[in-house]
């Protein structure tokens, strides 16, 4: 018998690879951006109203590699609420981070569900590139608490 | 002899980090890379414990 002749699997259209999660193929960041126009990294220090809120969620949002929160790493670029839309800019430590599509995703919900928020989306911003240097005192401190060297 | 790995060939090798257990900064720098991206890994001679450090 012919090696081409041989029945293979099949691939079933319609599967699913768990029939009990909704998949979401909009993961991923809104649009990519090269530069930043505002001062980095953005820290929510002064805002009000809505915006504090959002900042406050921001602040919620830890780095799925350690216990520190987003902001405090120094990662949000800046954040802009008009009519219900908020804006974040948000840069990550490496350009290949393969927590890049969770991270931007979970920015994403936990700022659309503060209220006052309808929508919201996610900016990755390259330039000026993160450094060590935009880790907040307090980034700092959780980090060392966590046991890395900073 | 193979052709190094380019992941350990990068800048900082000699980057002094400081130990988060004993304080010491007579550290050596095992590997650019660690368990992420953003972490690389270290030894500390004085405490004669491996470490990793943010960015």
């Amino acid at each position: 018998m012919r090696t081409e002749d041989y029945e293979r699997p099949e691939r079933d259209h319609d599967a699913m690879a768990c029939g009990y999660t909704t998949y979401d193929d909009a993961a991923g960041p809104d649009a990519e951006k090269a530069a930043t126009d505002g001062e980095v990294p953005a820290t929510g220090a002064g805002a009000t109203g809505v915006e504090r809120d959002v900042w406050q969620a921001l602040y919620r949002v830890e780095d799925p590699e350690m216990p520190v929160s987003i902001v405090d790493l120094g990662l949000v670029y800046g954040v802009t609420v008009e009519d219900g839309t908020a804006a974040v800019e948000m840069t990550l430590t490496y350009t290949g981070c393969p927590a890049r599509d969770m991270l931007v995703e979970e920015v994403r919900r936990s700022v659309a569900a503060v209220d006052g928020v309808d929508s919201a989306t996610v900016t990755l911003v390259w330039s000026p590139g993160w450094t060590v240097d935009m880790v907040t005192e307090q980034g700092r401190r959780s980090l060392r608490e966590f046991g890395l060297s900073v | 002899m193979r052709d190094l790995d380019p992941s350990v060939d990068t800048a900082g090798a000699d980057e002094t980090a400081e130990c988060p257990y004993c304080g010491s900064t007579d550290t050596e720098r095992e590997h650019p890379k660690g368990p992420s991206l953003c972490r690389s890994m270290h030894f500390c001679n004085d405490c004669e414990q491996p470490f990793e450090k943010f960015a």
